[in-house]
């Protein structure tokens, strides 16, 4: 038998499974080893049901429905009765930058980044609670975040697009946010950008945003100051180093009291500059699959096929500590033999290895990791 | 008694004249025991029965009841009492299209009395609609359950959100109370059914109604429109659309300003948009009514090509070259034709 599928059945034996709320008017489905479609379109009455399943195929992904129906088993949409829907964000490395270049590790702290300005959205802006809130490692590259507040269930998509909108700053106004004021002057009249970082929502993000980035760049000699101002987009040197020299204490202090001199370069660069970091605020969360209030998501508890990882619950509150390739991990530490293909250098377990092409013996958690990620042959 | 909760405690008469729609009014005219057949019959119900014609009139004619003075107790029962005499004629008419106005003209003409209250009755009647309000702050979920994001300043993106509750102005939440207002009351007039005897009294003012939507419909006819002449981001919005996809807002503002402007009417337009699978015939219709002014009173136009290439929605051709705007686009296009 499959090397995997045998590693997964052991698992699915006694799996510790975290049952989704409302439970039997959800969609599972299954993926299976050595099948390229979908079985979908399952549903369970009892709990007992759905792991005896797990036992006998031992799937390489299992998935349930984010949404709850009034016949979960039906074949249609329309036949199976939308009732409501977890919200669900799906933070993935396909949408960070650079991904292509970043080791596993680094991915996965890359996209913990982004789920912690979500939480922050979530919690500063959306209000809600970390009681409504559960963070689950998704056994691959990323993260996913359930809420699950009463409130939200009933939302539909248009209205799921509108909070992802929100924390991805899609569809944002700058000028309806930071608004423009004119002072007369003597013989003329400038124009001052007002900002305030204790308002709520965007304006407020923006204010603080601003405020922050000018501190950081006063702080830095002038020559690192220069480069961290043209890297704002249409910021060109020259423009950069007569702002760096603008920013007196003086101004500082008049921009943390909210006024934004236009008079000078400034008045050049406060778009882009707003744009830029608000766009460095964007949250990448995934929003075609957060709009849409029938996907299916990865079951709590069940074993990622691609990486033999869990799909791990993680406390809000220590995002921070959590750690996939410690936390997510299952399987036992006796040797097992592998044909390594790529070599890698990895730490896992709080182990540093670095694995070189040919027949090796490692640890059983790393060898299903290498042979899932087709690193390695059993 | 004591331990129902009515939103308003002790409403007068005039507040439910002007707001005969909430629920302590129906409880009110419930008490008064009247027949259906006193309504409709009855010399002491005269007035109320002539104002009633004269709401359904006004707002198949105009999309808007005008107030009328209450300045006895009388004229407040009246205008009360007008209100399900209204219902019945508009329900009588059996058509969608004066159902849809009716109430939309009923909710325009709370809202412009509504914007004027004070922010503890605006308080009040959000509670009726079970709107969540806090001083000027609304509950998020009841703000984009009632508020029309696809205008680039409802988005909530583009809101004030603390904590959960969006900041608003005074007249914003009477403008979400008037989204609200609407639903009910077409809902509940989509259910309705008209007593028998209702053409007996008014079936002149029903065929004058019908006379007038069939002309009205007829209005809305109008020239050829080449879809073979549109931008390439506009073919792309159609197809997206008609396949179904899920196009974000601003593609559907796109799409829907760009049609308007080009001359299609709302029927038309609806078509395109009715393969949808999330397609809800009344909520669109809303959407693309407000967006091309029949609501709004704001007839929105398409946005610039370099919105649009923003929005990630630009799909340029060789003649995109040439233009700043979609219309431009196609004008030049048919001026070639
Ligand atoms: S250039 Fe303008 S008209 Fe052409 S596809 Fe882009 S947005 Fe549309």
């Amino acid at each position: 038998m499959n090397f995997l599928r045998k590693k997964f059945m052991e698992y699915y034996s006694n799996p510790s499974i975290e049952f989704p709320a409302r439970f039997d008017r959800r969609e599972y489905a299954f993926i299976l080893f050595g099948e390229g479609g979908m079985r979908r379109h399952i549903s369970f009455l009892s709990r007992d049901d759905l792991l005896s399943y797990l036992r006998k195929n031992s799937p390489a992904h299992v998935y349930y429905s984010s949404a709850y129906y009034r016949h979960p088993d039906a074949g249609t949409m329309r036949e199976k009765e939308w009732m409501g829907a977890d919200l669900i964000f799906d933070l993935d490395a396909d949408h960070i930058p650079n991904a292509i270049q970043m080791s596993y590790e680094e991915m996965l702290l890359e996209v913990k980044k982004e789920l912690e300005k979500l939480l922050s959205f979530l919690m500063e802006d959306f209000g809600f609670e970390k009681r409504h809130i559960r963070l689950y490692f998704s056994g691959g590259r990323g993260y996913h975040c359930h809420v699950s507040h009463p409130d939200v269930i009933p939302l539909g998509s248009q209205e799921r697009r509108e909070i992802v909108d929100y924390v991805t700053a899609r569809g944002l106004n700058f000028k309806g946010i930071v608004k423009e004021k004119s002072i007369p002057k003597e013989y003329f009249s400038d124009k001052t950008l007002e900002i305030n970082p204790k308002r709520g929502g965007w304006s407020g993000r923006i204010a603080r945003g601003i405020i922050e980035f000018l501190r950081e760049v006063k702080k830095m000699e002038r020559e690192k100051a220069i480069k961290k101002l043209m890297e704002l987009d249409g910021i060109g040197e020259k423009t950069a180093s007569s702002l760096y020299d603008f920013l007196t204490e003086e101004r500082i202090r008049r921009i943390e009291d909210g006024k934004i001199d236009q008079s000078t370069e400034f008045k050049r660069i406060a778009i882009p500059l707003i744009k830029k970091l608000s766009v460095s605020m964007q949250s990448s969360t995934d929003e075609p699959v957060t709009g849409d209030i029938k996907r299916l998501i990865r079951l709590p508890g069940s074993l990622h096929g691609k990486t033999g990882l869990r799909v791990t619950n993680v406390d809000v509150d220590n995002l921070h500590e959590f750690n996939p390739l410690r936390d997510a991990v299952v399987f036992g530490e006796n040797g097992i033999k592998v044909v390594v293909e790529k070599p890698l250098s990895i730490e896992m377990m709080e182990n540093k290895f670095k694995i070189e092409r040919g027949v090796r013996e490692v640890p059983e958690y790393l060898a299903v990791f290498l042979v899932a990620r087709g690193f390695a042959t059993a | 008694m004591f331990f129902k909760w009515f939103p308003f405690n002790f409403v007068e008469l005039s507040t439910m004249a002007r707001y005969p729609f909430i629920s302590a009014a129906k409880e009110w005219v419930k008490n008064e025991k009247a027949t259906i057949e006193e309504i409709l019959f009855d010399d002491i119900y005269e007035r109320a029965r002539g104002r009633g014609a004269e709401r359904v009139m006004q707002a198949v004619i105009a999309g808007f009841i005008k107030d009328i003075p209450l300045l006895s107790e009388i004229d407040c029962v009246m205008e009360i009492f007008s209100y399900p005499v209204a219902r019945m004629i508009v329900v009588a008419s059996g058509s969608e299209y004066v159902i849809r106005r009716y109430a939309l003209a009923e909710a325009k003409r709370a809202y412009e009395n509504l914007k004027n209250e004070s922010i503890n009755f605006i308080e009040k009647m959000a509670d009726e609609f079970g709107m969540r309000i806090n001083g000027n702050r609304m509950y998020f979920v009841d703000y984009l359950r009632y508020a029309p994001t696809w205008d680039i300043k409802w988005k909530l993106v583009n809101r004030e959100l603390k904590k959960g509750e969006v900041v608003l102005e005074k007249h914003e939440i009477a403008r979400l109370l008037q989204e609200a207002i609407r639903k009910k009351i077409y809902n509940e007039l989509t259910y309705m059914y008209p007593p028998p005897e209702i053409k007996k009294v008014f079936g002149d003012v029903i065929d004058e109604i019908k006379s007038r939507v069939s002309f009205r419909e007829k209005e809305n006819k109008i020239e050829e429109v080449d879809a073979r002449l549109f931008p390439p981001c506009i073919k792309n919005l159609v197809s997206a659309t008609k396949s179904g996809m899920n196009v974000p807002h601003v593609g559907r503002f796109t799409l829907v300003t760009f049609l308007n402007a080009v001359g299609m009417s709302v029927e038309e337009i609806l078509k395109i948009f009715s393969s949808s699978p999330d397609f809800n015939a009344e909520k669109t219709r809303y959407q693309i009514e407000h967006i091309t002014g029949k609501i709004s009173g704001t007839n929105y136009t398409p946005p610039k090509c370099d919105t649009i290439r923003t929005w990630g929605l630009c799909f340029p051709d060789d003649i995109c070259r040439r233009v700043k705007h979609p219309l431009s686009y196609y004008r030049l296009k048919r001026r070639r034709k």
